[in-house]
């Protein structure tokens, strides 16, 4: 063989063992890359497989990036889905759980890291809720009182999505229900508080109307009427005024208001209902007047002192006493009267609350005033202090904040 | 084998299917003695007459898992794992319908106590904290069997012991009522009626708890002061179911 040519062959032989050499090498990489991608990036290389490495290369990076923007999608609306207020819990096709937020776990007793995939049936076991769900109509919502936590009014609406899936939303309708249930109070009880008057009214119109009664006789039933219906004439001014003081805006801080004048009214009033059979004082420690509105100041300070004094027995004593203190101003009514348990304490601003009906009725009382004073008072953002001992007096005090309090000006 | 994939799958929907109804008497019974103890508390016959009425829908739940539990068997002869749950399910309706007889029990004594006008007030808060109780095991023992959660079945067996312990302090303050003024026998006896209705409630709900160990675990832990390996209070070791 010519030297020559067995020159060439073994060059050529090099050359395609250094040829196939680099493809080898490089489909080694590829392949070692393909079976981990996410461990390193994309491999490297000169010629030909550089234009597919890049291409893989320009891939990968858009997928890394969608793929990134489609979690950060995800855990955007788990996000949002955990921060509502409300619970919120995702049925599939066969009402089993997929997923929940933290308040539809603490609402229902669930857990989405155990309970995913269990039917909500099983753990949400309220026979109406079971029958809610079974039914298949969702229109309307169902109430829940769950069983660990029963002071929780629940209300559950199923709502159906997508294919198939279901949203289960769980609101807390506690507060709610407590206002209805005051309300249905309130009205039951307004209309028992007037038809009480009426009935001793109509009943003395029969006896008027079908008997033949003396002069003496007619009058003092006529006079029986007449206290009758100017009860039910003071229970309506102060419904009135009680619904006056919760619609209307709050008074206006500059408008002021002289204590002084007022309080003596006040005493005055205290002093017409005793009829001389308490002894009332009055006291006033500094030149201090109030913001707000006279109206209803003097309606909260009379209610106050009229109730000393019903609540007192004959030659008790009453003190009302108006003072500045550090952070403000305090009107006080202190008697030395019949007192109340502590018990009925918490309830006594409650309209129509009363501790001893009789009584009550007897004192010519209403039910509201207390409740009227508590909103006069709240409406200058004032609170009501009341500490009582049975037996041995109450004290009512109305605590003034600093900016309601202004100073008395003497200008010669 | 798509044939046997398909049957294990029929399988797997009848188990489940016969959990979930187990689950939704337990509901049942759960809401039965809730509003038995509230109609105790507050004297509403209204509601207590519909407790004693629901007690057909429990004992119809009863019959109807008892039937499908029969119908499994027949058909599908369970084993291991599966034969547990079958045996556990049956046996834990029997708890369940028990407990529900209980809440009658307690629908019917407040129905007589607020006829005759006696109102137990003063001894009531003590029962409703022992019924408290007792409810929160019931739900616990069947939160754990849909859960199939050994560890929250355990709990629920040791707060058995705390019902017991209550039963016994009403007792006790019954006793010294009755024996200072006899005119509350009759009254304390009825009080007493009810408590102990707590207290079996109490122990259905146990039993339940323990049907889910079994199910779970495999080991019978009844009459055994609790397995051993699950033993955390070591307070009452001679309880037993």
């Amino acid at each position: 063989m010519n030297p020559a040519v067995a020159a060439l062959l073994a060059g050529l032989a090099v050359l395609a063992a250094v040829w196939l050499g680099y493809h080898i090498n490089n489909v080694g990489k590829l392949r070692r890359w393909l079976a981990r991608p996410q461990r390193s990036p994309v491999p490297e290389a000169g010629g030909s497989w550089d234009s597919v490495f890049a291409l893989l290369y320009r891939h990968e990076r858009e997928h890394t990036r969608e793929k990134r923007r489609l979690v950060h999608l995800v855990v955007r609306s788990a996000q949002a889905g955990r921060a509502l207020p409300d619970g919120v819990v995702i049925l599939d096709g066969s009402n089993r759980v997929e997923w929940c937020n933290d308040r539809a776990e603490s609402y229902l007793g669930i857990d989405r890291r155990v309970d995913a995939g269990g039917p909500i049936v099983n753990l949400v076991r309220d026979p109406e809720f079971v029958r809610y769900v079974e039914a298949g109509v969702f229109s309307e919502a169902v109430g829940l009182r769950p069983g660990r936590n029963p002071s929780l009014a629940l209300s559950l609406k199923l709502i159906p999505y997508g294919q198939h899936r279901k949203l289960l939303l769980c609101r807390d309708v506690t507060q709610e229900e407590k206002v209805e249930t005051m309300r249905r109070d309130f009205v039951a009880n307004v209309s028992h508080e007037l038809r009480t008057p009426l009935t001793v009214l109509s009943g003395f119109l029969e006896t008027v109307q079908e008997l033949d009664l003396d002069r003496e006789r007619t009058h003092k039933y006529l006079g029986l009427m007449a206290g009758q219906a100017s009860r039910m004439q003071r229970i309506i001014e102060d419904l009135l005024e009680l619904s006056a003081l919760e619609s209307a805006p709050a008074p206006e801080r500059d408008e002021r208001v002289r204590i002084a004048p007022l309080l003596a009214h006040t005493r005055a009033q205290a002093e017409a209902i005793s009829a001389g059979r308490h002894r009332i004082s009055l006291q006033l420690e500094g030149d201090f007047d109030l913001a707000g509105a006279e109206s209803e100041l003097t309606s909260a300070f009379g209610n106050l002192a009229g109730n000393a004094v019903n609540y007192t027995p004959s030659g008790g004593e009453v003190r009302l006493v108006w003072k500045a203190t550090g952070d403000g101003a305090t009107f006080t009514v202190e008697d030395s009267g019949i007192g109340i348990a502590a018990d009925q304490i918490p309830r006594l601003t409650e309209r129509f609350y009363r501790v001893d009906r009789s009584r009550s009725r007897e004192t010519g009382g209403t039910g509201l005033g207390l409740a009227i004073v508590k909103h006069a008072l709240a409406r200058h953002d004032a609170r009501l202090e009341i500490e009582s001992e049975p037996g041995k007096g109450s004290r009512f005090t109305a605590h003034f904040p600093a900016r309601r309090v202004v100073r008395v000006e003497h200008t010669a | 084998m798509p044939t046997n994939e398909h049957l294990s799958k029929q399988y797997d929907i009848d188990l489940d299917g016969l959990r979930s109804l187990v689950l939704a008497m337990g509901g049942l019974v759960e809401s039965q003695i809730r509003s038995a103890l509230d109609a105790f508390a507050t004297g509403d016959a209204v509601l207590a007459e519909r407790v004693i009425r629901g007690e057909q829908e429990v004992d119809a739940y009863e019959i109807s898992v008892d039937q499908e539990c029969a119908h499994v068997i027949a058909r599908r002869q369970p084993a291991a794992g599966d034969l547990r749950m079958i045996l556990a399910i049956s046996k834990t309706v029997t708890d369940l319908e028990r407990a529900g007889d209980e809440a009658e029990k307690i629908a019917r004594m407040a129905k007589s106590i607020h006829a005759s006008g006696r109102i137990p007030s003063e001894r009531v808060p003590r029962i409703v904290h022992a019924a408290d109780t007792a409810l929160s095991m019931l739900r616990q023992s069947l939160d754990a069997f849909a859960r199939l959660d050994a560890s929250a079945a355990t709990k629920a067996v040791h707060a058995d012991a705390a019902i017991d312990e209550e039963f016994r302090a009403i007792l006790r303050q019954l006793i010294t009522y009755m024996m200072e003024d006899p005119r509350t026998i009759s009254t304390a006896l009825e009080i007493i009626w009810v408590a102990k209705a707590i207290e079996r409630i109490g122990d259905h709900a146990k039993n339940m708890a323990e049907y889910v160990i079994y199910v779970v675990d495999g080991t019978d832990v009844r009459h055994s002061g609790l397995g051993m390996g699950r033993k955390r209070d070591e307070a009452h070791p001679e309880e037993a179911g």
